[in-house]
């Protein structure tokens, strides 16, 4: 006779997973929730236009604030999108409609994904040796540079992914108009995938705009405006966040820090935010 | 075309950087434990442990969790669905810097104050056979738990939107059908479902490796920068990634090599954790035969 | 003969949400019968299939109401356990569905939920299962192979050796050849004329000619009504309605 198991115990366990499911979502959202709402806290305080618009100053001077630093990211988060989306495009088009199954295309795209699974800070290490050793300093340019290399295979992939998206109909109505290959790919398959497209770009600009660990020793951090872009040392919003917190005892300097998280947190939110709802809306 | 470049650049920049130390030690640099500027002595070997272990750490809070989150975020309806997803994708445009900013204001002194002293002072655990070796000389707060912990939720919003889009992708029918031999919904998610996309999960837990490994910020704040090899889960210690963020600008000679050769360990790891995946999706996608 | 009802349906109405499917179904399904359940596309059959094993209730906005009577016992009501519910009603689907696992982790999938057995045990009933599906000499050599790699028709003959494995009172079948090529098809013919002698069975079929072939009884729905039930010769030769005569001669449907 087969013995059977017990329906209790399987029902308990079940109901177990239940439980463990909603206690993770809310580890996930409550964890969330915790860090916004502390940034918040702490930041708000500080927050008043002097402090956006003020450069930083050392410990103890008067009028001090982090306006060199914000645009700062401001111009390497832009020089950085310049700099990757025109490769980053062209590459994304030529392995969806041109490569698509050659070996240089395949080879491409495991260098791209290497390139998206590599952690920041190498990409820092990288853009020193060669930038920073060969011109002597440390520069905004630098840390544009090494923002441009971490934004560029995103780029690349997701356009990539989004032209596949499109579907081979379409691409071939445009080709059987006459088009040649390349005018049908900008005209029309670029113009259906022209959101998604928007959507990456916005979002890879986003997450350079928070990253760290590449700027700190190519951009460094300066208590003056991005004067000398070039030959300088350039401030930016998350590193001074980092020279704040880690390396300063002052509780000032800790409020500082929080009201710049409050500024790239919320502008990262936002900027995620406002391009998913524009997203969908154009999707559905 | 610049991918290539970049790749293949990167490594022969780091390599050329790193020669003089791989030159001076050996590849004992692997292994060798101590790191000394004012001797100009270093070794890899903390730094790789201290990766590995805050890496593992991470995987283990965030696998569990992500799944169940992945699992909850498939199965709700729309409505409560596209808000809940769209909080949990929120939780990776964070920038990882206020991670590290909330950890060591926040997470640091209620690990400190709260969660070490509990476990090990009133449950005991420190007295039990081996706490100490488990836990080593905690009590500030800093260390390789706090560490794991804010990986862990740093990863999960990654891992659990890809194992979320493998469970949505699970046929109905298939559910259905070990639903209608009388399963429960978690046997059938971990006999059925969890099979039928297991290339998926594992996928998206090497993306979360590959990020844990990799993190530089939210890490440094918390891990304490001890450069020592780990001694239990509440000590101090350091990770690559850290030590290179902490001492790189300021080094220079051997000591600046020594540090584009971790670079180079990173990426190795970084790089072989990629390799893994793709061996692994090649290997089960023979093996399975065909896909549905 | 009234012992010999297995199911019987009562006042039986479907809801989609807020569209109602099923209309006042009544429906006696005979043990040790097969009985089919044909009409066109979207008149509910599979609908009222579905009610049987309470496969529906993973849906939300799906809702049943009226009475199904598995040996007098409603099987709507709360205080049916859905797992046994489940384990007494197997059910096969329009496709294969094996799982991703070997032909004989599938077979023994259901024999480990419900039972604990020694391995040899399993080894045994895995057989047993495979022989009741007509399908053991064509595996035996290779049970550790993955169930996917068998073609479509042995897949689905391996989905009814998986249902069969937990020895279930009623096999409900929902189209069950509607992928499978015609030979393949026969074959599952005339093993399910073979499994009325051990089951009672429930086929939703589009394919007439398959319901004339192998049920005992018929039962002919059209936009959520059951129009007509009756012997499955009475309904083929002699319907009592206009509808059921029209769709049997492809009038439409």
């Amino acid at each position: 006779m087969m013995t059977p198991r017990s329906l209790f115990f399987r029902k308990c366990i079940n109901h177990l997973l239940s439980l463990f499911t909603f206690f993770s979502i809310s580890v996930a959202l409550g964890g969330m929730g915790w860090i916004l709402y502390t940034v918040f806290v702490h930041g708000l305080p500080v927050l008043s236009w002097e402090f956006l618009t003020s450069p930083s100053k050392p410990y103890g001077e008067p009028g001090a604030g982090v306006g060199n630093a914000l645009l700062g990211t401001l111009l390497m988060t832009l020089g950085a999108t310049l700099l990757a989306v025109p490769p980053g495009l062209a590459g994304g088009v030529y392995l969806a409609e041109f490569g698509k199954h050659s070996s240089l295309a395949s080879v491409l795209r495991f260098c791209a994904n290497v390139l998206m699974g590599l952690p920041s800070i190498l990409v820092g290490l990288f853009v020193y040796a060669v930038l920073v050793t060969n011109t002597g300093h440390f520069s905004g340019l630098a840390g544009t540079i090494a923002l441009a290399v971490i934004m560029f295979p995103v780029i690349l992939r997701t356009t990539e992914d989004m032209l596949l998206m499109v579907p081979d109909a379409m691409r071939e109505s445009a080709l059987a108009l006459g088009m040649s290959r390349m005018r049908a790919t900008l005209c029309i398959v670029a113009r259906s995938a022209r959101n998604g497209l928007a959507t990456g770009i916005l979002l890879s600009l986003a997450r350079v705009s928070g990253e760290t660990a590449p700027l700190l020793f190519t951009a460094l951090f300066a208590d003056t405006w991005p004067g000398g872009f070039f030959t300088e040392p350039t401030a930016s919003a998350p590193v001074l966040i980092t020279e704040y917190t880690t390396n300063s005892p002052f509780e000032s300097m800790h409020a500082m820090g929080w009201g710049t998280a409050l500024v790239i947190a919320a502008f990262v939110l936002l900027v995620n935010i406002v391009t998913r709802c524009f997203f969908y809306e154009n999707r559905h | 075309m610049i991918a290539l470049l970049l790749t293949v650049g990167i490594f022969v920049q780091l390599s050329i950087h790193a020669a003089e130390a791989w030159q001076h030690f050996g590849i004992s640099f692997l292994w060798s434990s101590e790191w000394d500027p004012a001797i100009d002595s270093y070794g890899a070997l903390p730094h790789i442990q201290g990766s590995l272990m805050t890496t593992a750490l991470a995987l283990i809070v965030a696998i569990p969790l992500s799944f169940s989150v992945a699992l909850l975020l498939s199965e709700t309806p729309e409505w409560l669905n596209r808000p809940l997803s769209q909080c949990v994708d929120l939780l990776a445009a964070v920038p990882s810097v206020i991670y590290g900013m909330w950890g060591l204001f926040v997470l640091v002194p209620l690990m400190q104050d709260y969660v070490q002293p509990f476990l090990l002072e009133s449950l005991g655990l420190l007295y039990m056979p081996g706490g100490e070796w488990l836990f080593g000389e905690g009590g500030s707060g800093f260390g390789f738990m706090t560490a794991g912990v804010i990986l862990a939720l740093m990863i999960l919003p990654y891992m659990s939107a890809v194992m979320r889009d493998v469970f949505r992708m699970t046929p109905h029918m298939l559910k259905e059908s070990a639903y209608g031999l009388g399963s429960t919904r978690l046997e059938t998610t971990l006999y059925v479902v969890l099979r039928y996309g297991i290339r998926g999960i594992i996928g998206g837990i090497f993306i979360g490796m590959g990020r844990a490994l990799g993190e530089t910020m939210a890490v440094l704040f918390v891990i304490g920068n001890l450069m020592e090899s780990p001694a239990g889960l509440f000590s101090c210690g350091t990770t690559i990634a850290a030590t290179l963020a902490n001492n790189f600008a300021e080094a220079t000679g051997l000591q600046q090599s020594a540090l584009f050769a971790l670079g180079m360990v990173l990426m190795a790891m970084s790089f072989g954790i990629q390799l893994l995946t793709r061996y692994y999706l090649a290997r089960t996608c023979a093996s399975r035969g065909e896909n549905y | 003969m009234k012992t010999d009802i297995k199911i019987s349906a009562r006042n039986l109405n479907f809801y989609y949400g807020k569209h109602q499917a099923l209309f006042d179904n009544n429906l006696d399904i005979y043990a040790n019968k097969i009985t089919a359940v044909i009409g066109p596309s979207g008149c509910g059959k599979s609908t009222h299939l579905r009610i049987y094993n309470r496969i529906f209730e993973l849906y939300r906005n799906q809702k049943a109401t009226g009475e199904v009577l598995l040996d007098g016992k409603n099987i709507l009501s709360s205080d049916m356990d859905i797992l046994k519910l489940r384990h007494r009603v197997g059910m096969i689907f329009q496709k294969p569905t094996p799982f991703p696992m070997s032909i004989a982790d599938n077979v023994a999938y259901p024999l480990n939920l419900h039972y604990k057995l020694s391995r040899s045990e399993i080894a045994d009933r895995v057989e047993a299962a495979l022989r009741g599906a007509s399908l053991w000499d064509e595996v035996k050599d290779k049970l550790k192979a993955s169930g996917l790699a068998l073609s479509g028709g042995q897949q689905q003959r391996l989905c009814i050796a998986r249902a069969l494995a937990a020895e279930p009172e009623v096999l409900l079948m929902d189209e069950p050849t509607s992928a499978i090529d015609p030979v393949a098809t026969l074959r599952i013919e005339e093993l399910v004329m073979e499994l009325r002698k051990k089951y009672t069975i429930v086929i939703v079929t589009h394919n007439m000619q398959q319901a004339s072939r192998i049920s005992d009884r018929t039962a002919f729905f059209y936009k959520g009504r059951i129009v007509e039930v009756d012997e499955t010769a009475t309904i083929f030769t002699n319907p009592r309605h206009q509808q059921t005569e029209d769709y049997i001669t492809g009038r439409f449907g």
